[in-house]
């Protein structure tokens, strides 16, 4: 890769200009121009205000005058409104030198991908410091920290954001850091909506959280009905929240689907694409068909809060099931959007670190892309007891119970590409081997709560709970961090520190395991989720649990010091390549240039195959090749 | 500054992007972007039918709940209208007629906007309002969002024509590089010839707004005809 030809010089640094700075700015004024709007609507023209004391209008109105004038302060405006006057396209924005490119508008996927990880971080540990509270609370069978509604709100902000943020977990940072460099394209398709997703992104959660100044909300992540109508205006964060965060991730959703499709290098044919890719695939495919749903329900509950459409209200002509099943339509989707990303990382990293070819690539596909299809077909297990017709309750039970079998081939596939593997144990391979062990436990538990018997005694208690925490924590999050630690030294050019990894790395297994195993227990004996107070019997456990959380949280604190640490102190250089991967972000020098490749790739072999000459000859004839997607 | 933010665009490399990728990207985005819409009504024909099958409380359709036939048949065709002539006006780009594409287009983006015009009549001359009971409701959640999205389509409409009545002197090429949005540093287009994306980009627009009238005739069947 030679050097680059002509650098520009960075530009001047303006407080005043298209930046973070001003964005937030611009979003307070565009929140208290919305406000006074809408109360002036109130006062005109609808009456019902007065009768309930709140003015859903004025918040919803902030809110979105909030949004514009955030991402116009970022400068989003300004090549929609150059377009409305007639100038060209254009693909790039702000791809200058510098750390303010990190703090605005800029089109860099590789920049996008180190913001977002930044941004997902910071409300990731907001949402763990929810959880900390919680388990504070829980530590006495009375309550003793906070009201029950307090409570309540604590653990829809923990729900909602981790949720919500972490849908993008994956394809946030990392799908948008490397999938363009694995494809061997030089952009995102769309690399303004690549940053608008982001800015999105952090505009919801950063909402979310001011739903403490409305007096927060009681609904838990799922926000049903009725209690959503009914709830004051702290529910208005909520769904402002879920909707933006809903069309980021559309819009994710389709960028990446569109850069796979259209962009691969030459050579790059579907069965050579990395597993990696395939996941984001039917990730996305998952984000851009469920999020829309979700953002029509979300729509569908501000026009009963504010324009008194009876949707959802049973007495007036509505109905609180409509909810549930729009809702679950998303949902249980919105489930494998967060786990088929770690099925993915696993699948990506255990060839190069068994040092084996991925074993299975054909079913491993197969068994994503089947988890994606029949994603669709089980929403109404969420339902069982909520008086659902009878007779529809087999057809979800088998549907739901079928999904074990896809997930299965990816089962299948990991643990045969270990089989007699020349096994490094780093610690993102530690991270994927956990994988192994607490997806296990969440997909086994899985089958409880599809079968319609067992389900009726465990649905709403802590039992579920462990369920989703081993599912997304132990599927997601760990895997979150084995794409952490793998991909850091590409990102940055820096190595993180593999001592304090590996203490991460057994801290938080431990105690993973000791804060949710016992849940399922806690769970049996009928404590039921989203309650302050339980029975006096249930205090031990309980209390073993809450204790186990804070040694979870404290992990949290060894990686937050690691990253600190290497990043910022340390700078321990990482070699091009220190995996050995064949993958072709590895080519590549560290840190990538903006442009990733002085010419596009051809691609004469899949990434996988390791063990002949110990994968260090890439996959890739690096020679000038026109650009445009695979053959 | 830390090392990974020391590089920065290579504008030799970056600025010479063939004008075919992008088009390929709008192809596929607009496919995409249909289908998310198409899941997006989907809500709303589910809210539909739900509702009027449980009729809770006897209040899914009350007598006097009855949206104008006559202006929501204006307004759909007034839709159908325009995409058909979005989708002439497809056919005179390819054969080179960019003055009647212009024209075309112009009274494409009239007729959009005609429609919407209908719809806000519509509801300013109905006799009911949001809380007359779940026909209501699906009716003016699923109309106002359905404007929502005509809304976008005439934006779409309308950059594409003002981009092409802007440059219709230039047969091929691009324009001063300081049209080009955004980076100052930047000393050409990153696309080459970005004008000659007004094809692919129309193309992509034809094929959504087509989908978008289908979705506007099903909504005036189920709204106004069953």
């Amino acid at each position: 890769m030679s050097a680059n030809a002509a650098v520009p010089t960075p530009p001047r640094r303006r407080v005043v200009g298209y930046n973070l700075l001003t964005g937030l700015v611009l979003g307070v004024v565009g929140y208290y121009v919305g406000w006074w709007i809408g109360h002036h609507i109130h006062a005109t023209s609808i009456g019902y205000f007065a009768d309930t004391n709140q003015n859903d209008i004025a918040v919803f109105l902030g809110y979105f005058l909030s949004v514009v004038g955030f991402l116009a302060g970022l400068g989003f405006l300004s090549y929609p409104w150059a377009r409305v006057r007639g100038y060209p396209p254009s693909l790039r924005e702000k791809e200058t030198a510098g750390v303010a490119r990190y703090f605005g508008l800029c089109t860099d996927h590789k920049v996008v991908g180190i913001q977002y990880l930044i941004g997902i971080g910071v409300f990731f540990f907001i949402g763990g410091l929810n959880a900390m509270l919680i388990r504070f609370e829980l530590l006495r069978p009375g309550g003793q920290a906070f009201p029950a509604g307090n409570y309540l709100t604590l653990v829809g902000l923990h729900g909602t954001m981790m949720m919500g943020i972490m849908s993008s977990a994956i394809l946030g940072p990392f799908a948008n850091y490397v999938v363009p460099l694995m494809i061997g394209a030089r952009r995102m398709a769309f690399p303004r909506i690549e940053a608008l997703t982001f800015w999105l992104l952090m505009a919801a959660g950063t909402l979310l959280a001011t739903t403490i100044f409305f007096g927060g909300f009681p609904t838990g992540w799922t926000g049903y009905e009725p209690l959503n109508d009914q709830a004051n205006s702290g529910m208005d964060s909520y769904i402002v929240f879920f909707g933006l965060v809903g069309i980021s991730m559309l819009l994710l959703g389709l960028n990446m689907i569109a850069t796979i499709v259209t962009m691969r290098a030459p050579g790059l044919t579907w069965s050579r694409l990395p597993i990696f890719c395939w996941g984001v695939i039917s990730t996305a495919s998952l984000m851009l068909l469920a999020s829309p749903v979700l953002i029509a329900a979300l729509l569908m509950a501000t026009l009963d809060r504010t324009a008194q459409t009876s949707f959802f209200i049973p007495s007036a002509g509505g109905s609180t099931y409509l909810y549930q099943n729009l809702f679950w339509v998303f949902g249980h989707p919105e489930v494998y959007i967060l786990a088929l990303p770690g099925f993915a990382v696993v699948l990506e990293l255990l060839p190069v670190f068994a040092r084996k070819p991925l074993w299975g690539y054909r079913l491993a596909v197969a068994g994503m892309l089947g988890v994606t299809l029949l994603s669709w077909l089980v929403w109404q297990h969420h339902l069982f007891v909520s008086g659902i017709n009878g007779d529809l309750r087999p057809f979800y039970m088998l549907s739901t119970e079928l999904i074990s079998i896809p997930t299965g081939f990816t089962f299948l596939c990991g643990m045969m590409t270990l089989w007699r593997g020349r096994i490094r144990y780093t610690v993102p391979m530690l991270f994927c081997l956990a994988w192994f062990f607490n997806f296990l436990i969440g997909g086994l538990s899985g089958v409880f709560l599809s079968d319609v018997p067992s389900d009726v005694t465990t649905h709403g208690s802590f039992f579920s709970m462990a369920h989703f925490h081993y599912t997304i924590m132990g599927g997601l999050v760990f895997t979150f961090f084995a794409a952490i630690y793998y991909w850091i030294p590409k990102m940055t050019g820096f190595q993180l520190n593999d001592r304090l990894g590996k203490i991460h790395f057994w801290t938080m297994f431990i105690a993973f395991n000791s804060t949710f195993a016992p849940l399922f227990a806690i769970g049996f004996m009928g404590q039921p989720r989203r309650v302050v107070t339980y029975p006096s019997h249930l205090q031990f456990l309980n209390d073993w649990v809450s204790v186990s959380a804070f040694v979870l949280g404290a992990s949290m604190l060894v990686f937050l010091a690691n990253f600190v640490w290497s990043l910022v102190f340390a700078r321990v250089p990482a070699p091009r390549n220190p995996w050995g991967s064949r993958s072709l972000e590895w080519q590549l020098p560290s840190p990538v240039p903006v442009h990733n490749f002085d010419k596009i790739p051809v691609f004469t072999d899949d990434p996988y195959g390791y063990g002949d000459d110990d994968g260090r000859v890439p996959a890739v004839v690096p020679v000038g090749a026109p650009a445009g997607g695979g053959s | 500054m830390s090392s990974f933010a020391e590089h920065s665009t290579d504008y030799a490399v970056v600025e010479s992007e063939p004008p075919e990728q992008l088009g390929r990207n709008l192809n596929t985005a607009g496919h995409l972007l249909a289908s998310a819409t198409a899941f997006f009504f989907l809500a709303f024909v589910f809210a539909y039918f739900y509702l009027r099958a449980l009729n809770n409380a006897g209040l899914w359709r009350p007598r006097h709940v009855n949206p104008s036939l006559t202006l929501g048949t204006l307004a759909i065709v007034a839709v159908v209208a325009s995409a058909v002539l979005i989708r002439l006006g497809l056919m005179d780009h390819r054969a080179g007629r960019r003055r009647q594409w212009r024209l075309k287009g112009w009274l494409a983006l009239g007729l959009a906007g005609v429609a919407v015009a209908l719809q806000i009549a519509e509801w300013a001359t109905q006799g009911f309002g949001p809380a007359d009971g779940g026909y209501a409701s699906v009716y003016l959640g699923w109309t106002g969002l359905y404007a929502v999205f005509l809304l976008a389509v005439i934006y779409w409409i309308e950059t594409l024509l003002a981009t092409a009545t802007r440059y219709r002197k230039i047969e091929s090429g691009a324009p001063p590089a300081g049209h080009a949005s955004g980076d100052s540093h930047r000393t050409g287009h990153d696309i080459h010839d970005p004008l000659s994306l007004v094809r692919p980009s129309l193309e992509a627009l034809s094929f959504y707004w087509a989908f978008l009238a289908g979705i506007g005739v099903l909504t005036w069947f189920i709204l106004y005809i069953l």
